[in-house]
């Protein structure tokens, strides 16, 4: 029953990756391709999370429940969790950069179709 | 919390956050759009608590579904029109 | 159409390469490498309860220092564009909801941002989420506000102030035991109390000062040039 449990989760995050990666190569609205950057960034951060996972332990807090001596049999890796957590962090500050950006060249273009955007080809 | 629970959840949240991920990209209005992916952010802060990461959860969950979601209704305020 | 269909494609091999290579990330039993001599030394080492944050702080100390100035610049470019660039559509009046909502909320969930921070070490929690939290309790304050934020203010002050802080606590290590962002040179105190942890509950507060701050800076950003935000 665990087994569903976990692969379930990578499935639906490989999913969110690959959609977001779908609406960024075939979308035309500058906002669209960047909520479906923003949907990629939360599919990786899934599968990092994931990638860290033991079935049957617990969150790598220590509290009365955990002895020290068996502590590394009884918690999940912390270290993908600490990546993640600035990686979200990151994942907003660049996409407000995206959104502040589309917004200027949208108002420079007159439109937000990325085709029109000429000035950001080379 | 037994396991076939935890498994019901995984699988409902996860056909859940694919269907509203591909409805963002195929949904006309850009303001649903946008509220759906604060939705898609806020079903993978549920995944985040029931992966054992408590801390990803709660920053997720101010992070993805509160000022990601402002960032871009500000931008639609700004671009406007849909597409 | 044909860059649906090109993008369809592309996205079906990146499909199929993905799920050739996640089956093989077999399901691991046990902890191995850096995560088990984190999980094994971190209470020891650093004296936090909440591991994931002996990591961020104090394990990785010197990445969340390289990160914040990630964050900083990415912070400083929205401002900058947007300052350089007014856009120009005038801020609106906000609805009675809005208005009631932005007198009554705020002081919760600032108390709870700060709980967050200065919990980090033995709760989940930390300076990047309190940040946040404190930052979107701005945000209320201006939405249910009908003025415009001008230029002055603390803000940049603030900031300035944090990330000079997490570097000076660093090289406070460097002063009296020789190693930048050493975290137990105070002594790391009784794990599950509020006064433990060595150096991680100040530089949690560094950190949430800082990403509460840009975070702001960035929300006034949007006001200042207008709009409903």
């Amino acid at each position: 029953m665990s087994t569903a449990f976990y692969w379930s989760i990578a499935g639906t995050a490989a999913g969110l990756v690959l959609v977001g990666l779908w609406g960024i190569l075939t979308r035309k609205h500058i906002l669209r391709i960047a909520l479906a950057f923003t949907l990629a960034d939360t599919g990786v951060n899934l599968l990092l999370v994931w990638s860290g996972y033991l079935p049957g332990r617990t969150a790598p807090i220590v509290d009365g429940t955990i002895s020290a001596s068996g502590i590394t049999s009884a918690v999940v890796d912390p270290l993908p969790q600490a990546m993640v957590l600035t990686s979200i962090v990151i994942g907003v500050a660049v996409a407000a950069l995206f959104v502040v950006v589309g917004v200027l060249a949208s108002r420079r273009t007159g439109s937000a179709d990325v085709r029109r955007m000429k000035e950001l080809r080379w | 919390m037994t396991e076939t629970l935890m498994t019901v959840i995984v699988v409902t949240f996860g056909g859940m956050m694919i269907t509203a991920a591909i409805a963002v990209l195929f949904v006309r209005d850009l303001l649903s759009a946008i509220i759906i992916t604060g939705f898609v952010s806020l079903s993978a802060s549920v995944m985040f608590l029931l992966m054992d990461a408590p801390d990803v959860a709660i920053t997720e969950a101010s992070i993805g579904a509160v000022l990601a979601t402002m960032i871009f209704l500000w931008g639609r305020g700004k671009i406007g029109g849909d597409g | 159409m044909i860059r649906t269909l090109t993008g369809l494609i592309i996205v079906l091999v990146l499909g199929a390469v993905a799920a050739a290579v996640i089956p093989e990330m077999q399901m691991r039993e046990e902890l191995q490498g850096v995560g088990y001599s984190y999980v094994s030394r971190g209470m020891d080492d650093t004296g936090s309860s909440n591991l994931v944050t002996a990591v961020i702080v104090a394990y990785r100390g010197l990445d969340t220092l390289g990160e914040v100035v990630v964050l900083f610049c990415a912070s400083t470019a929205v401002v900058l564009i947007l300052t350089l660039y007014p856009i120009g559509i005038k801020a609106s009046e906000p609805s009675r909801v809005v208005a009631f909502t932005a007198k009554v909320l705020p002081a919760p969930i600032l108390l709870f941002g700060v709980y967050f921070i200065a919990h980090s070490h033995i709760s989940p929690g930390g300076g990047f989420p309190g940040g946040t939290v404190i930052a979107s309790v701005f945000l209320l304050v201006m939405l249910g506000s009908s003025s415009v934020p001008d230029g002055r203010g603390r803000l940049p002050a603030i900031e300035s102030l944090a990330g000079l802080s997490f570097g000076l606590l660093g090289f406070w290590g460097i002063m009296t035991v020789g190693q930048f962002l050493n975290n137990a040179f105070l002594g790391t105190g009784t794990p599950g109390t509020i006064v433990s942890g060595g150096l991680i509950p100040l530089i949690s507060i560094a950190i949430g000062a800082k990403v509460a701050s840009e975070f702001s800076g960035v929300f006034k950003a949007f006001r200042n040039t207008g709009g409903t935000v």
